[in-house]
Formats: structure tokens, C-alpha cells, sequence
């Protein structure tokens, strides 16, 4: 990944992080903010209700009192007191005075305990009122919570009793409100708040006795399970309610057990607060986290790009003109674009050039004269070994003359065949330096690598089957169809010829001969393989220099001519060696010469001669 | 001219008694209003899809007559037949049909239009007319054919295109159904003119809405609810009370299943406390009744036990280890029905029972007033045992069998009789010569109509 890229990643990540950081932040303030929010609306609803119940209790208890001070029971206390029992009169008493004091119960209940009259359960005239075991003690007491048992179950209710005591019997007058879906609808609740009421029946959560303002409660049994456990606690409790799967019908739930005078719960109060805004508000952050995260990302994008291509584009030309000094032009200079470190930078990298240069163009001189004087030490070495023995041969020849003339004709004649003969070698050695420093330029044309491998093996094979010593099998391995190649067909076939005498001359006691060519992609490949005793890595680093052999006799220009060879057809020429496993030389040409191919990469020591 | 003192006097007491005499002696014209709670769809006295009720029955008899009457002993007296026969075997009886009767469209009275109308009302009875004769023949002796005769469900009409006409004392002038049927006096009556003109009868009113417009002076007549007799007697109204013409009971909707469900039966009807019922819900009217039938009219009725008796009716549960709980009906039109179905379930949740009040139709049980048919003691026992689909009591005029037969009618236990009660009316000051049978049955024909006080 390049620096540009990475300085662009990390520009993003920066940005997306901290809007997200931020969008965190926002949501869970929002979150704490909300259910604080939550808690005070329900704190204050709960206030509400009790303030509404009280209200209501106090409506109760002065309707009830209106009641028992009312003409009617005033006459009826009377008429009971003068000890009719005959409650005949009465039956229907119950009902219009609830009604006209807007009381949902109502019953008469004479000293003894006996209904007298009901409002609402008219045809319980006569019987005791069981639910109130102890009438006195109420008449003084506020409005409280009673279970009434109806004909058509029970009602949950707000009751006060009051006394009416005109004579020594009094009537008592117990009168109450509904806690009913229109107790509900009076209070005053804020936007996405409801209030259920549950009346407990003492025996199994029943879905038909939680109700709201509207009703039955819909999904009443999802709520079973804190009834269950507020009717068995006693005491408030919280949970939020999943309605469905959309978390904006989430509902918080504040459920209040509702006690009558015997502390026992007769009721439970929930108070659901929806979720809704929340979750909306939530969303909304979301949506604008989302899209300020998504500009600032591609703002970051924009800034950052820029902000790279300017700390990049410097270094971008450095990196190009470290490049271009590593291919060899040690003449490059880079800009300097600023005075800071990319300046400096550059200004350093300036500096290194010109000191490469200046080494260089040292290196070069002291190269030169190595290679002058190593010229002159091989010219030595090369021209010594046959002066020597022409040397010895002259000199025996005068001694001869001197000393043995009866043998000098002899000797002479000897002593003439090894003067020629060191003659010519010395005439050969001048050859081979003259014909190294006469390498000619290729004659392109189109060749079949293939022809070329099979003559030079066709040249060999007479040689390599009259061999003394081991014999050397050849072994040919030609790819079919090869495409050929721009090259020039002598130079390629001496250069080829020279690798196969290498490999003969590494396998003395015998192996095998491996020519081998392929195509790949835009290359042809050729190699020249033996099994002899293989090189070191060492030898393999200096194998191409000119004048190199690890040979007893060679001039070590052989190798020099084909990779000079080799290079001039733009290809590149490698070895691959391990002692003891042979060598293999790897040319690959390019099928086109206008392409050039990048030197092959081994898993062993590989050397690509430099140019 | 100066009248002396006593010339004075005795013009004053001419002028007054002469006066008096007005007030006290009928006076023809004038038009009485009636109202009820009934809302009758067709005046077809032979229709028994319309509810069969005293007023009912009274509003028929204004149109049509019947061949025979029943008269307040019970007696059966002739009316437009003059005289009858019966053949040996009760089987075969032959009606004489009075001359000159006149439907009120004019067309005469003929033993055609008599068989024609009886076989409307009887299918099952073979009606032949002769010359001046009707007779009809029954499969099996009915020694009480008479009385069914005289019920108003059996009054004479002629049908023609929708119609039904009659030979009763009023015709119809008006007839909006289920709202209001106006009657004009028929002027050729053959029983003679009523003394009224008309009789305008509005329909569907409740009982309060019937007392109102009496205390308005709207209406003349006005149903009073049972519960409402002894308050509007004490307001100082004018109320006419029959006997006892209806039984409000417990009918159950279907046969004995099971032993244990008999025992439910008994221990629901021991449970209840008749007596606290009647005198606090019912206001003192009526009588509690363990009988089908009114005393008046099998004199018998004392002997079935009404007293509660929740010790016994909770061992009678108590044998019954798996009770159900039953649904009791009541008539939401009944203005004392619902707090009598409640206090009698009540009256059962102290004896063990579960009885739940309803007021859907399919409830196992259910509050019925049935109507007494007649005042003879087998056609109204029969009808009963007819409406419940039980075997038909005996043919007999012995009270003993008839005894029998009520009491096979109860041990079936598909009915708890409870109350029997009267029907009762409130009268506006100016009707005179109310007559009234003990059955209920009204005489308009001879009422009239006098100042308002």
C-alpha cells in the first residue's frame, strides 16, 4: 500500500472514528437524558394519580356525606328506626341517588349489617354487607380501595362510608367511584404516556381485567409476568416492555400495586411511557452521524488527498529519483521543495549523488587501472608460460652447439618443433585477446531457437560419443512449436557452444547433458545443464568476470563472450549451482527485441550479471 | 222575579240532581285512549307469532267475537253461536250461529266465514259449515272444546288480501303496526253500540311512559308494572287489578339429562326465597307459587311448597359432586325481571349452585312470565304443557286427575314456578263502568267516558 494510500486511510479512519465518538456521545447523553426525562414524567404521573385519587377519594367521601345528610335517608334512618324491618320500600332507593350524585356504588346498610338497598346490585336487599366486616370503623376514615363483587364479576372501586344517625340504630351509607377505563381517560397524561389499570382478582393474571382508557389492553399477557410480580411484592417496579420488534413501540413500564385498607393489593397502576421518542431522536442522530460521517469522510478523502499529494509529491520524487540513481544515472538531482525535513531530505539526497558520482567516476579510474594492470598480468602470465620453454629451447640449442655439436642437428630439430609450437601458442593467445576485444555487433534475424540448440548438439555429439573417460549423454528437451526468435544464429551458436564445452569440460568422469528450450510468455527460454561437480555461490558471483577460470587452463573469457553475447541480444544469461548437484545456465531472450525481460529469480544462488 | 228561599232551594236541588243524574247515567261519544306496552305487527287473532298477553287478548276482543264466552265463574255462555250440541264421546260438536251478524265490512256472518276462521286458527280440527250451523269434529273427545272456543285466539275474522275484519263491537279506523290501532264503535253492532266512538290504542309504551301521560291526562288506561301497584295505588290512583292470570317461573331450556342434574334442579328451586322476592321486588303483589296453575282456578295451588329451604337444597347439591354452572335469562324488557334473576342467583350461590345471569338467548335457563290461556284449568294447563313440548295432561273434569297431571307437569322439572301473579291497570278518573272478568278480560263495550274531575 502506498504512502499516499495509507496517509489517506488514516485521514479517514481519524474522521470516521470521531464523528462516531461523537454520535456515541450524543446517543448516550440523549439515552441518560431521556430516561432521566422519563423517570421525572413518571415520578410526576404517579404524583398525578395520587393527587387525582385523593381528589377523587375526596369527591367520594363528600358525595357520601351528601348522601347521608340527604332528606331521603334521613327518612329511611327513621323509618328503620322505628323498627320496620320491611326494606320493600327501598329497593330502588339506591339507584337514582347514585346516579343523581354520580356514584357507580351505593348501598344502604342498616345496623345490623343488612343491605337495605343497592344501586348496584339491587336484588342483595337483605343481605349482609360481608365485605365490610366493620362498618363503624369506616365512617370516620377517607375513601378507600374495595373490590365490589358484581353479577357480572368485580369492580375495582373508591368507597367511603358514612353513618347516618338520626336514632340509636344508624344507617350506614357506603358509597363508591368505579376505578374504571373513565378513571383512566380523567387523568391528565402527557404526550406517549398511559396509564392501565389492573384489578386483581386474587386468583390467575386474567387479560380481561387490565384495561386502559380505551379498554381491554391489547397484548395484555406480555404484561403478565410483572403483574404476577407486583401482586406477590407488593411493592413499585420498572421494566421496559417489547411490544414488537420495532424497538419504537418499546414501552416503559412503571407498575404501583394499589392497596386497600387491609394493605392487601387490590390493584395494580401501570404507567407506560413510550419509547417512541426516543427511539426517533435516536434514529435522527443516527441518520445525522451517518451523513456528517459520511461527508466528513469524503471531505477527508478530498483534504487529506491533497494534503498527501503535497507531503507525498517530494517524496514521490525522491523515491523516482532513487530509481533512476539505481539504474545508473547517477547524474539525477531532485528539487527542493521547502526548507523542512522533506527539504532537507532532498538537499541530502543531492549531496549523495554527486558523492556517488564523484566515487564512481573514482571507481571507474581505479578500475580502469586494475583492469589495465590485470590486463598486463594475464598478458604477463600468458606470454611467460610459452617464453619460458622458448627460453629454455634456445638456450639448450646454444648449449648444444657449444657443447654437443654431433647432436645439435638433433636437437635442433627437436628444439624447432617446440619453438613452433610455442609459437603458436603464443600466436593463439594474441588471437583470443584480439578476437574478445573484436566482439562483432548481432545480425538480426528470425531464427528457430530449436535449429540452433540441434546444431550445436549435432556439432558435440561425435565429440561426446569418442570421449575418453566417462561418457556424457545428451539429452534434449525441445519445446514444440516455438515461436522464433530476433536474434543473429552464429553468435548464438558460439555462445552455446561455448557453455556446452564448460559442461563438458565440469563432467570428467561422465553425466549428463541437458538442452532444454520453452516459451514463456514473451521469452524464449534456453538451458544448458550438467551434473558435474557444481560451483560455489562464490564462484558463481565472479563466473562472468572477464579473465575468471576456475579452470587449469582458459583465458576466463569464454563466459565473458556469451554473456557479452547474450546481452547484446538483450537477453540476460543466469547460472543456478550447488556443489556436488551441477550447474545449469538459463539464458532467456526475448522474443521480441524491442521488450526487455527482468533477470529470472532463483530459489538457489542466482547471478545476473550486470550490464 | 224574586224567588222565595225555599223556591230557591229546590230549584238549586232540581238543577243539581238533574245534573248528577248526567254525570252518573252513560253518555255515547267521546274517544278513549289506551296505552301498552304491547307491539303487535298484526291484529290476526289466530297469528301466534305475536306475544300472547291480556292486553293482547282484550285488543282482540274489541274486533272479534268468539262463538262462546266464558264468563267470570268460568261458565261458558253463548255469544255468536246461540246454542251448541255435543255428540256422545265429546267429539262432535255442532254451533248455531245468531242471524244477522254483519262483518264490519258489511258482508254477513255465514257458517262458511265461522269454519273458514276456525280452521285458520286449528289445523287440526276438522270445521264443516251447515246451513246455520258450524260443527266440528275432534279425533279425541274434548269435553273442553267450549273454552278453547271462547279463547280471543279463536275470535271469528274473515281474511281476504292481508286483511282481517270481525264482528266485534269496534272495527279498526287506523292501523299503524307496533304503533297505533284506532277502533271506531260499529253502529250495527248485534250485541249493541258501545258507548264509545273510538278507542285509540298506542302501542310500545313502557309502563312509566304509561303512567306519565296518564298523569298528563295523554291516556286514559296505563299498564301498571307489577312492582309499580302498591306506589301508584298510594299515589292515590285509581288501579283495577285482575286474579292471578300469569305465573312467572324458571323454565329450563331442555329435558332432565341426568339424575345429579334433577337433584340441581330441586336444590336451585328449594333455594329460593319467594317471600323476600314478593315483598321487597314485587312490592307485596302477587302470590309466591310452587303451581302451575292459580289457585282461582284449580284450587289446589296452596299445596306445592314455596317456602325456601336452603338446609335441604344445600344436601341436594352437596349429592351432586360435579355441579355445572348454568346461565339464567331473563327478558330485558321486564323492568323487575333482571334484579328477581339476580337475587335468585344469589339465592343459589348460597345453596352451592353457580348461576350466572345472562341475557343472550341461548341461557339454560330462563325467567318466563306464561300467561294464563284460559280460566278453564285444563285448556290453561294444556297450553303450558304444549308451549314446553310435555305430554298433554288427561282429558277430565276431575280435579284429582287434573291435580295429577300439574304434578306430572313439575316432577318433569323443566319449570320452577315462582310467582303467580295479576295484571293491573291505572284508570283515569272519567272511565266509568269499568268491568273487568278476573281473568283480566275487559268489557270496553260497556264503558264510558265521563267529565274529567
Amino acid at each position: 500500500m502506498s504512502f499516499r494510500r495509507k496517509l489517506l486511510l488514516v485521514f479517514a479512519l481519524t474522521v470516521f472514528l470521531s464523528v462516531a465518538a461523537v454520535a456515541w456521545i450524543v446517543s448516550f447523553v440523549t439515552r441518560r437524558a431521556f430516561e432521566r426525562s422519563n423517570e421525572e414524567q413518571t415520578a410526576a404521573l404517579v404524583s398525578q394519580f395520587q393527587r387525582e385519587f385523593q381528589r377523587h377519594a375526596d369527591e367520594v367521601v363528600h358525595r357520601v356525606e351528601a348522601i347521608t345528610h340527604s332528606e331521603t335517608t334521613t327518612h329511611m334512618a327513621l323509618a328503620l328506626n322505628r323498627g320496620s324491618r320491611e326494606s320493600s320500600g327501598y329497593l330502588n332507593e339506591a339507584g337514582p341517588i347514585a346516579e343523581s350524585h354520580q356514584l357507580d356504588f351505593l348501598e344502604f346498610v342498616d345496623s345490623p349489617g343488612l343491605i337495605v338497598s343497592s344501586a348496584q346490585s339491587p336484588a342483595r336487599f337483605g343481605y349482609p354487607e360481608n365485605s365490610l366486616p366493620n362498618l363503624p370503623s369506616l365512617t370516620s376514615k377517607s375513601a378507600f380501595l374495595k373490590r365490589e363483587e358484581l353479577s357480572d364479576g368485580s369492580a375495582l372501586g373508591l368507597f367511603a362510608v358514612r353513618a347516618a344517625r338520626v336514632g340509636e340504630q344508624p344507617l350506614y351509607v357506603v358509597g363508591g367511584q368505579r376505578l374504571d377505563r373513565n378513571f383512566l381517560a380523567g387523568l391528565e397524561l402527557p404526550a406517549g404516556m398511559r396509564a392501565m389499570l389492573y384489578q386483581s382478582a386474587g386468583t390467575a393474571f386474567s387479560p380481561q381485567l387490565l384495561i386502559d382508557d380505551s379498554g381491554t389492553v391489547k397484548q395484555a399477557d406480555k404484561l403478565s409476568g410483572l403483574i404476577v410480580q407486583v401482586e406477590r411484592e407488593g411493592h413499585e417496579t420498572t421494566t421496559l416492555m417489547h411490544w414488537s420488534d420495532n424497538p419504537a413501540d418499546d414501552e416503559t413500564i412503571h407498575a404501583i400495586p394499589l392497596n386497600g385498607p387491609d394493605d392487601k393489593a387490590l390493584g395494580i397502576l401501570l404507567i407506560g411511557s413510550s419509547r417512541r421518542p426516543y427511539v426517533e431522536l435516536k434514529r435522527r442522530i443516527q441518520s445525522a452521524a451517518l451523513l456528517v460521517g459520511g461527508a466528513g469522510i469524503l471531505l477527508a478523502i478530498l483534504l487529506s488527498s491533497w494534503a498527501a499529494a503535497r507531503v507525498t509529491r517530494p517524496i514521490e520524487q525522491l523515491a523516482e529519483a532513487a530509481r533512476s540513481v539505481a539504474a545508473g544515472n547517477l547524474h539525477t538531482e531532485v528539487e527542493i521543495p521547502s526548507k523542512d525535513e522533506v527539504g532537507d531530505l532532498a538537499d541530502a539526497f543531492n549531496r549523495m549523488t554527486r558523492e556517488l558520482l564523484e566515487q564512481k567516476e573514482r571507481l571507474i579510474q581505479t578500475e580502469r587501472v586494475a583492469a589495465w594492470r590485470e590486463l598486463a598480468r594475464r598478458l604477463a602470465h600468458e606470454l611467460k608460460n610459452p617464453l619460458f620453454p622458448l627460453q629454455l629451447t634456445v638456450e639448450n640449442l646454444i648449449r648444444a652447439r657449444e657443447h654437443s655439436p654431433e647432436m645439435f642437428e638433433e636437437i635442433f630439430r627437436e628444439s624447432s618443433v617446440t619453438l613452433l609450437a610455442e609459437i603458436n601458442n603464443l600466436k593463439q593467445i594474441i588471437a583470443r585477446f584480439s578476437e574478445f576485444s573484436k566482439m562483432p555487433q548481432p545480425q538480426l534475424q528470425r531464427v528457430q531457437m530449436n535449429d540452433v540448440v540441434q546444431g550445436v548438439a549435432r556439432l558435440f555429439q561425435a565429440q561426446l560419443e569418442s570421449r575418453n573417460g566417462g561418457a556424457i549423454v545428451y539429452q534434449l528437451e525441445l519445446e514444440e512449436g516455438l515461436e522464433p526468435v530476433d536474434a543473429d544464429p552464429e553468435l548464438l551458436h558460439r555462445a552455446l557452444s561455448n557453455l556446452v564445452l564448460n559442461a563438458v569440460d565440469a563432467m570428467p568422469q561422465g553425466g549428463t547433458l541437458t538442452l532444454r528450450t520453452k516459451a514463456d510468455l514473451d521469452l524464449v527460454r534456453i538451458e544448458v545443464g550438467d551434473t558435474g561437480a557444481g560451483l560455489t555461490p562464490e564462484e558463481c558471483e565472479r563466473l562472468f568476470t572477464p579473465y575468471y577460470t576456475s579452470k587449469q587452463h582458459g583465458t576466463g573469457l569464454g563466459l565473458a563472450i556469451v554473456q557479452s553475447v547474450i546481452s547484446d541480444h538483450g537477453g540476460t544469461i543466469g547460472v543456478r549451482s550447488q556443489p556436488g548437484r551441477g550447474t545449469r545456465f538459463v539464458i532467456e531472450l526475448p522474443r521480441n527485441l524491442d521488450r526487455l525481460r527482468t533477470p529470472i529469480q532463483n530459489d538457489s544462488a542466482v547471478v545476473t550479471p550486470r550490464r | 222575579m224574586r224567588l222565595s228561599g225555599w223556591q230557591s232551594l229546590a230549584v238549586s236541588s232540581l238543577l243539581l240532581s238533574a245534573f248528577a243524574t248526567a254525570e252518573l247515567r252513560p253518555q255515547y261519544g267521546r274517544t278513549l285512549h289506551v296505552a301498552t306496552r304491547i307491539a303487535l305487527s298484526s291484529l290476526d287473532p289466530a297469528d301466534d307469532s305475536q306475544p300472547d298477553t291480556v292486553a293482547r287478548r282484550n285488543l282482540t276482543r274489541l274486533m272479534f267475537d268468539t262463538l262462546v264466552t266464558m264468563d267470570s265463574q268460568g261458565r261458558v255462555q253463548p255469544s255468536l253461536a246461540t246454542s251448541w250440541q255435543v255428540a256422545p264421546g265429546n267429539q262432535r260438536w255442532q254451533f248455531h250461529l245468531q242471524r244477522g251478524v254483519r262483518f264490519q265490512d258489511g258482508s254477513p256472518l255465514t257458517p262458511e266465514a265461522v269454519a273458514a276462521s276456525l280452521r285458520v286458527a286449528n289445523p287440526e280440527w276438522n270445521v264443516s259449515a251447515g246451513a246455520e250451523s258450524v260443527t266440528i269434529e275432534r279425533q279425541a273427545h274434548d269435553p273442553d272444546l267450549t273454552a278453547e272456543l271462547s279463547r280471543a285466539r279463536n275470535g271469528i275474522a274473515k281474511r281476504s288480501g292481508g286483511n282481517v275484519t270481525g264482528t266485534g263491537p269496534f272495527g279498526v279506523a287506523d292501523w299503524q303496526p307496533a304503533k297505533k290501532l284506532t277502533l271506531s264503535a260499529q253502529e250495527g253492532y248485534w250485541g249493541g253500540r258501545a258507548f264509545l266512538d273510538a278507542i285509540e290504542i298506542e302501542m310500545g309504551k313502557s309502563t312509566r311512559d304509561q303512567l306519565i301521560e296518564l298523569e298528563l291526562g295523554k291516556t286514559d288506561i296505563a299498564e301498571v308494572a307489577t312492582e309499580q301497584v302498591q306506589r301508584v295505588s298510594a299515589a292515590g290512583r285509581r288501579v283495577v287489578t285482575s286474579a292471578s292470570v300469569e305465573v312467572m317461573a324458571l323454565v329450563f331450556a331442555r329435558d332432565l339429562q341426568s339424575p345429579d342434574e334433577g337433584k340441581l334442579r330441586e336444590a336451585l328451586a328449594l333455594s329460593i326465597d319467594r317471600e323476600s322476592i314478593r315483598s321487597v321486588v314485587l312490592q307485596g303483589v302477587g302470590e309466591p307459587s310452587g303451581a302451575i296453575l292459580p289457585n282461582w282456578v284449580s284450587g289446589y295451588a296452596f299445596v306445592y311448597p314455596v317456602a325456601q329451604n336452603l338446609e335441604r337444597a344445600r344436601q341436594e347439591r352437596n349429592e351432586v359432586p360435579h355441579a355445572p354452572s348454568w346461565t339464567l335469562g331473563y327478558d330485558t324488557g321486564d323492568p323487575v325481571a333482571r334484579v328477581i334473576a339476580e337475587r335468585i342467583a344469589l339465592n343459589a350461590r348460597d345453596a352451592g349452585i353457580a348461576l350466572q345471569t345472562t341475557t343472550a338467548a341461548n341461557a339454560d335457563l330462563r325467567l318466563t312470565r306464561l300467561v294464563l290461556a284460559s280460566a278453564d284449568a285444563y285448556v290453561a294447563l294444556r297450553t303450558v304443557a304444549r308451549s314446553l313440548e310435555l305430554p298433554e295432561p288427561r282429558l277430565s273434569n276431575s280435579v284429582e286427575d287434573l291435580y295429577q297431571d300439574e304434578t306430572a307437569i313439575l316432577q318433569t322439572q323443566r319449570l320452577v314456578p315462582l310467582f303467580q301473579l295479576p295484571t293491573s291497570y291505572a284508570l283515569s278518573p272519567n272511565v266509568q263502568d269499568w268491568n273487568q272478568d278476573r281473568d283480566g278480560t275487559w268489557h270496553l263495550e260497556d264503558v264510558w267516558l265521563g267529565n274529567k274531575p
